[in-house]
């Protein structure tokens, strides 16, 4: 553990620490993070089943859409974990430890070719850890934009098609039904992917299983090699 | 005074006087009048003595119709301009027996009354017995002027005015002479809609609604009973029921609950009750088929047949014309193009309905309803119904033109039809593109980036040696 780390005095104040290792996430985060894993693959699973009824015949229409709208809320109750966690934290920093976006930007190239040639020369990554700087800017820049636009969006769409009749007049104002339907599918088709990509990331850590750990403890070794 | 005072105009006409008498006693019996019917007529009328042992009540009753009586109590034929032979006998007991019992005839044959009886000496003929029915028409509102106007407001009478010769008038259900009250009106006859809705009238009966009315004629608490005809289509202002949810009001008339019943386990209980007509479910053994009309979205009521939309009409017709299925998407920018030059706000809404009346009628017990979603919301089970555009009539009925199924499944049904949409059921191809593509992509960008990783690490150590 570095002694002239800036984050250290405030670490300190933090009730859980371990030797070379950094409390990164908290708990209200953790708890958010996997209910929302888990609810995100029930949501993708009961979402294929309820379009594609035809080739899967796992649950029936009526159970998978009535899966899908439970899970539904419960995603949506634990995104206020998340956002009441960071609202209310000082931990919305995070996400922008310096509002500096030239210098955000020059990090982001890096971290780039970090991950598409550095990771596999075994170079360290270029973004250091820390509990108030815990993303790269890569990740800074794609879970704001997921986690403050496309997820609301998705919710909102999904909302909209829970009770048609309750919003129809919304409904009717961004272009009726299927509008709806077709920016939820589309959100739904960036998902399938994007979870799929961010489970493969989390296991570029030192040893696959690095990040996974890290996410149920809440502690980071205190590294300066391997990045999610 | 006597007629042998001075002064009387008979007293020196001694034969006029009889020769007057006989005359009055000619005309008023009918007899006068008959005569030129039986020249008129192609074969001699045949002319027998009606039955004469009717008792005092009778004819107390048939009194002040007894001049017309007297000659058409007799079973006697007239020959109308089209050829046609028209009884002209009106059975006395039928009649005395009817609501009309102790109307005097001129009440209704008012021209006659007029002394403009049809005869060849009057040079008044009945061109066919059709048209006499439909003239008379206006006899019924003299006393059932709210019946008559309710009447113009129906699907029969617009037909008739189109040229129908089918479409029924007042006669034609409540009989010319032998009218009857209300109470005749019964669903175990089927009098008078089964007379030209037989198989639909069948298929009631074989309904949960007409078995009920037929065993015992209570549902539910004992205290409803169950709907005959014209609980749901009204007696005289029955309008066509193709277009908007006038019938499913009239369902849920009874079944008041019925929303609070299908919200307790259907997902979007409220659209698919306005989407899906009651019967698609209810009648489980029913074909279906998609029918896309235009809604006025400022309205919010389906169009009826103005001007600006026989536009619509006209270039459906050309495109069945130009032959194949009408194209809903050509539809649609027929629509947008509407709305541009106009202030009008139109679409294309979609409704899933019963392909027939007769399957509309053929409701089954609740425990048979169809419950299972697949049927509808997969895509598979609904390829072989079929798909139409319909555009309203002046009489409300609906002309349908087929149209092409897939175009529900395009991108540009998106926008175009996005009201009528089944989620799995009509899904846009271009999504399952897009998906099929994510899918690749969740696997191929963590294999190739592995793959890379490894090729990289390879040369390098090769490099190193």
């Amino acid at each position: 553990m570095s002694t002239n780390n800036p984050g250290q005095e405030q670490l300190s104040s933090w009730k859980k620490t371990r030797v070379g290792e950094l409390y990164i996430n908290p708990l209200p985060v953790r708890i958010w993070h996997w209910l929302h894993a888990m609810g995100f693959v029930a949501l993708i699973l009961t979402g294929v089943q309820i379009r594609y009824t035809n080739l899967f015949n796992v649950l029936t229409f009526e159970t998978a859409v009535k899966t899908h709208n439970w899970v539904a809320f419960a995603v949506i109750a634990n995104y206020f974990v998340w956002l009441g966690f960071y609202l209310f934290s000082d931990k919305i920093t995070v996400y922008h430890p310096e509002l500096n976006p030239r210098k955000f930007f020059e990090k982001a190239f890096k971290q780039m070719q970090f991950y598409s040639y550095g990771i596999f020369k075994g170079e360290p990554s270029p973004h250091k850890v820390q509990p108030y700087d815990k993303f790269n800017p890569m990740q800074s820049i794609t879970y704001q934009i997921v986690m403050m636009l496309i997820v609301p969006v998705q919710f909102i769409t999904g909302i909209m098609m829970w009770d048609i009749k309750r919003f129809e007049s919304w409904i009717a104002m961004l272009g009726g039904i299927e509008v709806i339907d077709t920016v939820h599918v589309l959100i739904f088709i960036f998902f399938l992917s994007f979870t799929m990509v961010h489970a493969y990331m989390g296991a570029l850590g030192r040893k696959p299983s690095t990040h996974f750990k890290e996410m149920f403890t809440g502690f980071e070794e205190e590294h300066e090699d391997w990045d999610q | 005074m006597t007629r042998t005072a001075v002064g009387d105009p008979m007293e020196n006409t001694p034969v006029v006087l009889p020769a007057i008498i006989f005359m009055c006693y000619m005309i008023f019996s009918g007899v006068l009048y008959a005569a030129p019917e039986t020249e008129a007529s192609a074969e001699p009328v045949v002319i027998t003595e009606a039955p004469i042992d009717v008792g005092a009540e009778l004819e107390a009753i048939l009194k002040k119709n007894n001049k017309c009586l007297k000659c058409h109590s007799r079973e006697k034929v007239k020959t109308l301009e089209d050829g046609e032979e028209m009884s002209i006998q009106i059975h006395r007991e039928d009649f005395a027996g009817s609501a009309h019992g102790e109307i005097a005839c001129v009440s209704c044959h008012t021209s006659i009354g007029n002394r403009r009886h049809p005869s060849k000496s009057t040079n008044i003929a009945i061109s066919s017995q059709r048209d006499y029915s439909v003239e008379l028409n206006q006899s019924c509102r003299l006393c059932h002027d709210k019946k008559v106007k309710q009447y113009e407001g129906s699907i029969h009478f617009s037909m008739v005015g189109q040229g129908s010769t089918k479409a029924p008038v007042c006669t034609d259900c409540h009989s010319a002479h032998a009218v009857e009250t209300m109470k005749v009106y019964q669903a175990e006859t089927g009098f008078p809609c089964k007379k030209c809705h037989e198989n639909i009238f069948t298929a009631y009966v074989e309904s949960v609604h007409g078995s009920a009315r037929t065993s015992g004629n209570v549902i539910r608490d004992e205290h409803i009973q169950a709907p005959i005809c014209s609980d749901c289509h009204q007696s005289h202002d029955i309008t066509a029921v193709e277009i908007g949810d006038t019938l499913r009001s009239e369902c849920f008339g009874c079944h008041e609950n019925v929303p609070l019943l299908h919200n307790q386990w259907l997902p979007n209980a409220g659209a698919h009750l306005d989407i899906v007509s009651c019967a698609v479910c209810h009648a489980p053994f029913a074909k279906h088929r998609f029918d896309l009309h235009f809604f006025d979205n400022i309205a919010q009521v389906p169009v009826g047949q103005q001007e600006a939309y026989k536009l619509f009409q006209q270039q459906l017709q050309e495109m069945e014309e130009a032959g194949g299925n009408v194209d809903p998407l050509a539809v649609w920018k027929l629509i947008e193009e509407s709305n541009e030059n106009t202030s009008s706000n139109i679409s294309l809404r979609g409704r899933m309905e019963v392909k027939s009346g007769v399957w509309a009628h053929q409701i089954a017990p609740k425990s048979f309803a169809v419950r299972t979603c697949d049927s509808c919301h997969q895509a598979g089970k609904r390829q072989g119904l079929g798909v139409t555009v319909s555009v309203p009539q002046q009489d409300g009925r609906v002309q349908r033109f087929e149209t092409d199924r897939d175009e529900l499944s395009s991108v540009g049904a998106v926008e175009s039809i996005s009201d009528f949409f089944a989620i799995g059921g009509n899904k846009n191809r271009f999504l399952d593109i897009l998906v099929l593509l994510s899918l690749i992509s969740g696997f191929a960008i963590p294999i190739g980036h592995f793959t890379l990783g490894k090729m990289i690490k390879e040369k390098l150590e090769r490099g190193e040696q």
